[in-house]
């Protein structure tokens, strides 16, 4: 069984005057137990897609099942079993720490101080326990986001593009300790980012989202495949470069007198190229590496 | 339901009176609806009343009235609150995916509603006494009838809001603190309705806190206009209650189909 299964879903955000389409025809399978990503230019529907997975929208069409429970009908029973941190960190500002995670804790039902105390440490909130959620700085607030989403024991968490804004190192420190509460729990948790490098790091699995509409999805490895992108070699030369059409070429990126080739392989192709582009000016450095996700990001966002 | 079931959803209720129990506590400002402003209501309605030279009935019948719009205020604005807490904060998101019903909310809020509104009832009991002789405890039955009644039109006007509030949206805020002022210029908060002109007359009758009010000034020799105004007074409120609680469901559901909920979280 799958942690989420979407048919055919539809979003309409409808008013008096107008209507917007946020997601079209989304079909999608989550796997249980892993970190599944849902990645996406601003706007494209990625929050969307989260919120109605987590019972917070209500799709216009197709149907949504989490861990076997449909989100219309037997949305409680959903809300019982995950969570949700959203990068936007906002909890009620005159509670502490202590007093925010035992208030939700007792939403679920729950009435165990002890239990709340230990997420503290786990979070490593300790020192921050009696202070009010208003005067947290943003990294503790968003650990403090991060522990509430456990205070039920979820099977399934929802991260809402959960590093926004925060320095790289609490940024970093923050994706260790998502990957390591997934692994030791062996929940699922499913994942929007602006970060590359975060779903490279973090994602078993990945979809692409673009304009309400999925456009990929698969291993970081099968993307690549897909778009059948493996390597890229970038040429700065002296001097202006027409357009070129060259054998297996997917794409080129211009940027200024830098030209960037996708390349099926490089091994095979980067001679070939070069010898091309040299006729047009001094070759002034040739790289070459492997296509990583913000490649296949930018090229599916197109 | 069995027991867990029951000890969960009495978490999950408690979960809301513990919140406000805590923002009430830190917040001077709720404190200040608490103790102040009942008192200078209480003190200025009676001075005017020293100055009509109202007889000790009278005064009674518009110290009635003080006392009830002041309880009244402090324990709706627990339950009105009990979104705009959220709202204020953009945390409506993490309240609406926990697995709580809109009965937890409004009932977890208003238990520390009503609490409140006991507290500064009887502030206002000692205040009357000393001040203007008033005697708010001449039927102790009777008192708790009224009191009861009061509390409940509290969840009224604070479910209504509740429901407002996902409707409209911030637009709606005002109705926190302008519905009891409405409601108490209809129920005849220091006149009887009966001065009242027709069409609001019976919208009057139509509010139950109409009837507990004339229910509790009979204790001081004012006769109600209906034979048995509690017993109205409750039926009202429960049929209003019903409706109340189906309206904030079906506002719930809509604010689920056009994306309120995640808006008030942005």
């Amino acid at each position: 069984m799958h942690s989420v299964e979407c048919e055919d879903v539809w979003m309409i955000y409808r008013s008096l005057f107008s209507e917007k389409v946020a997601l079209k025809e989304v079909n999608l399978k989550i796997p249980r137990n892993k970190i599944y990503g849902i990645l996406g230019p601003n706007g494209a529907g990625k929050t969307t897609l989260i919120s109605l997975m987590a019972t917070l929208l209500r799709q216009t069409r197709g149907r949504i099942e989490v861990l076997g429970y449909d989100t219309i009908s037997e949305f409680r029973e959903i809300r019982k079993r995950i969570n949700i941190a959203s990068g936007n960190p906002n909890l009620i500002w005159s509670l502490t720490v202590y007093e925010n995670l035992r208030y939700y804790s007792l939403l679920y039902g729950i009435n165990d101080r002890k239990a709340v105390e230990e997420l503290i440490k786990e979070f490593e909130l300790e020192e921050f326990r009696d202070v009010e959620f208003n005067k947290l700085s943003t990294g503790s607030k968003q650990k403090l986001i991060l522990a509430r989403a456990f205070v039920n024991n979820p099977e399934l968490v929802f991260l809402d593009e959960p590093t926004k804004g925060l320095d790289p190192p609490v940024a970093r420190r923050l994706r260790e300790k998502i990957r390591f509460l997934q692994k030791d729990l062996g929940i699922t948790i499913v994942l929007t980012t602006h970060y590359m490098s975060e779903a490279e790091m973090l994602c078993d699995r990945i979809t692409f989202i673009n304009r309400g509409k999925i456009v990929a999805e698969g291993t970081k490895e099968e993307l690549k495949r897909l778009l059948k992108m493996r390597d890229k070699i970038t040429i700065e030369i002296e001097g202006i470069v027409p357009d070129l059409r060259l054998e297996g070429v997917f794409a080129v990126e211009r940027d200024g007198n830098q030209l960037s080739f996708y390349v099926d392989s490089a091994e095979a192709r980067l001679w070939e190229i070069a010898k091309e582009v040299a006729r047009f000016g001094r070759i002034k450095n040739i790289s070459v590496k492997e296509v990583d996700l913000e490649d296949v990001f930018n090229e599916l966002a197109k | 339901m069995s027991s867990t079931n029951l000890r969960s959803e009495i978490y999950k209720t408690i979960g809301f009176t513990y919140r406000n129990y805590i923002i009430t506590k830190r917040n001077f400002f709720t404190l200040f609806e608490t103790l102040f402003w009942p008192i200078i209501g209480l003190i200025s309605v009676g001075l005017m009343g020293a100055y009509l030279n109202l007889d000790k009935n009278y005064l009674a019948f518009i110290l009635i009235g003080a006392v009830t719009l002041s309880v009244l205020q402090v324990s709706q604005l627990d339950v009105a609150y009990v979104l705009l807490f959220d709202m204020w904060s953009k945390s409506l998101r993490y309240t609406f995916v926990t697995p709580i019903s809109i009965f937890n909310m409004i009932f977890g809020a208003w238990f520390f509603g009503a609490f409140r509104g006991l507290v500064a009832f009887l502030i206002l009991v000692v205040s009357g006494k000393f001040l203007f002789d008033l005697n708010l405890l001449i039927d102790p039955v009777g008192l708790f009838i009224f009191l009861l009644g009061i509390f409940l039109s509290a969840m009224i006007i604070g479910t209504l809001t509740c429901s407002l509030l996902l409707i409209f949206g911030y637009r709606a805020e005002v109705s926190a603190w302008t519905l009891t002022a409405i409601f108490m210029l209809l129920c005849g908060i220091y006149y009887p309705v009966t001065l009242l002109p027709p069409g609001l007359r019976e919208m009057a009758y139509a509010i139950p806190l109409t009837h507990f009010l004339e229910f509790y000034r009979s204790f001081y020799g004012f006769s109600p206009s209906t034979n048995n105004p509690a017993l109205i007074g409750y039926s009202l409120s429960f049929l209003f209650l019903i409706l109340l609680f189906l309206t904030l469901m079906w506002a719930s559901d809509r604010a689920r189909k056009r994306g309120t909920v995640t808006q008030f979280s942005e």
